[in-house]
C-alpha cells in the first residue's frame, strides 16, 4: 500500500507548509480511492495512476491555489481578531493615556509651580521617588486607561493576555520606541567617530526614564485592568447567583 | 449522459451536499461517491472542487468538521451539518425551485 501521507507532501509542498491537517484530509481521500478502485478489479499499477491523477497537472494548480487562498483567509481572520481585541483597545488606551498625561498642561499655572515645589526628592532619597508630585497625580490616573483597554479588549472577546496587552499599550509602545532610540544612539556611537556616548551616564538615563515612562504607568495601567476585570468577574458572578 | 455545465454544477453543488449531510456526517470522498452514484454520475466532484467547497461551508458555520476514527483504525475528517447549515436547506431549495420555474417558462423544458 502506497504511503499517501508521504505523496501527499511531496507532490504539494505549499500543503506540507500551510496546513498538516489539510495534508492528512487528502491523504485519506486517496487512499479510499485507490482501494475502492482495487475492489472494482483494477490493477494497483492502473489504479495508482488513476489516483495520481487527482492531484497532478491543472487539479494540482487548482488545490495550491485553494490553500493560499485559505491561507490568506486564515491570516486575514487573525489580523481581524488582532485589531478587535488588542490594537484598537490598546489605541483608545493610548488615546486616553495621551491625554491624561498631557493634562497637566491644563493645569492652571499658580497651582503648577506649588505643586513643582513639593518634589518628592526632598522627602525620599529613592531615585525613582525624584518625580515631581504632579507625574505622581498624573500616574494616579492611569489605572482608569487601563481599565478602558482591559475592559474594551473583554468586550470584544479578548483573552486575558490580550486583554493585558491591550492595556499595557501605551508602555508597549513608548518601551518600543525608547529602546529604539537607544540601538541608534549606540549604533551611532561605534560608527560616528566624536559622537557622544558614556555607558554609565547613558544607562542611567536611560533607566530612568524607562522607569518613569515606561515601567511606572505599566504598572498603574495594569492595576486598573486587574480592578476593571476583578469587578467585572464579580458582577457576572451576582448575576449567575440571580 | 448529457455533462453538466460548470458554473451550474458549482450553484447546485451547495445544496446537494447540504441535503446529503442532512442524513448524517460523512467525509470527503463518501460525499463525493454518494453525489455521483445517486445523479448516475452527473454530478461530480474532484478534490481541487469538493474540498474548496466543504472549507468554504465550514467557514460560512454551515458545517462541522471533526475528526474521527473508523473501525478499521483509520481518522476520516467528517463534516456534519450545523444548525445553522440545516437552516439554509429549505431557501435554497426555494432559489433553484424558482429557477427552474422560470427556465421552464422561457425554455418550455419539461422534467422528465
Amino acid at each position: 500500500m502506497p504511503d499517501w501521507k508521504q505523496i501527499v507532501r511531496k507532490n504539494l509542498r505549499v500543503l506540507r507548509a500551510c496546513s498538516p491537517e489539510f495534508t492528512e484530509e487528502v491523504a485519506a481521500h486517496l487512499e479510499d480511492s485507490y482501494e475502492a478502485l482495487l475492489r472494482e478489479g483494477v490493477t494497483a499499477g492502473v489504479a495508482f495512476q488513476r489516483t495520481m491523477s487527482q492531484i497532478e497537472g491543472r487539479r494540482k494548480s487548482w488545490l495550491t491555489l485553494h490553500l493560499l487562498k485559505e491561507e490568506l483567509m486564515n491570516v486575514l481572520t487573525r489580523m481581524n481578531g488582532f485589531i478587535r481585541k488588542v490594537a484598537l483597545p490598546g489605541l483608545l488606551t493610548f488615546a486616553a493615556y495621551a491625554f491624561t498625561m498631557n493634562a497637566w498642561m491644563f493645569v492652571p499655572a499658580h497651582i503648577h509651580s506649588k505643586i513643582y515645589r513639593l518634589e518628592l526628592y526632598r522627602l525620599f532619597d529613592v531615585p525613582f521617588l525624584l518625580l515631581p508630585l504632579g507625574i505622581w497625580c498624573l500616574l494616579c490616573l492611569l489605572p482608569i486607561c487601563g481599565a478602558l483597554g482591559g475592559f474594551l479588549s473583554q468586550r470584544n472577546g479578548g483573552s486575558r493576555p490580550q486583554r493585558i496587552a491591550a492595556a499595557l499599550f501605551p508602555s508597549e509602545i513608548i518601551g518600543f520606541l525608547f529602546l529604539l532610540v537607544f540601538a541608534d544612539d549606540f549604533a551611532l556611537s561605534r560608527f560616528l567617530p566624536g559622537y557622544w556616548w558614556n555607558t554609565a551616564v547613558v544607562l542611567k538615563e536611560f533607566g530612568l526614564t524607562l522607569l518613569e515612562y515606561v515601567v511606572l504607568p505599566a504598572a498603574f495601567l495594569l492595576l486598573g485592568a486587574g480592578v476593571a476585570e476583578k469587578i467585572g468577574r464579580d458582577r457576572s458572578q451576582t448575576h449567575c447567583n440571580i | 449522459m448529457a455533462s453538466v455545465n460548470a458554473q451550474i454544477k458549482r450553484g447546485s453543488a451547495e445544496l446537494a451536499v447540504l441535503t446529503l449531510l442532512a442524513e448524517h456526517p460523512l467525509h470527503g470522498y463518501e460525499i463525493a461517491k454518494q453525489i455521483e452514484a445517486q445523479t448516475n454520475g452527473v454530478l461530480r466532484f474532484d478534490m481541487a472542487s469538493l474540498y474548496p467547497m466543504l472549507h468554504r461551508l465550514e467557514r460560512k458555520s454551515w458545517v462541522k468538521a471533526e475528526w474521527q476514527t473508523l473501525p478499521n483504525g483509520r481518522r476520516r475528517r467528517c463534516y456534519g451539518l450545523t444548525a445553522s447549515g440545516r437552516k439554509q436547506i429549505a431557501p435554497l431549495r426555494e432559489q433553484w425551485r424558482a429557477f427552474f420555474h422560470a427556465l421552464q417558462s422561457v425554455t418550455g423544458f419539461q422534467n422528465a
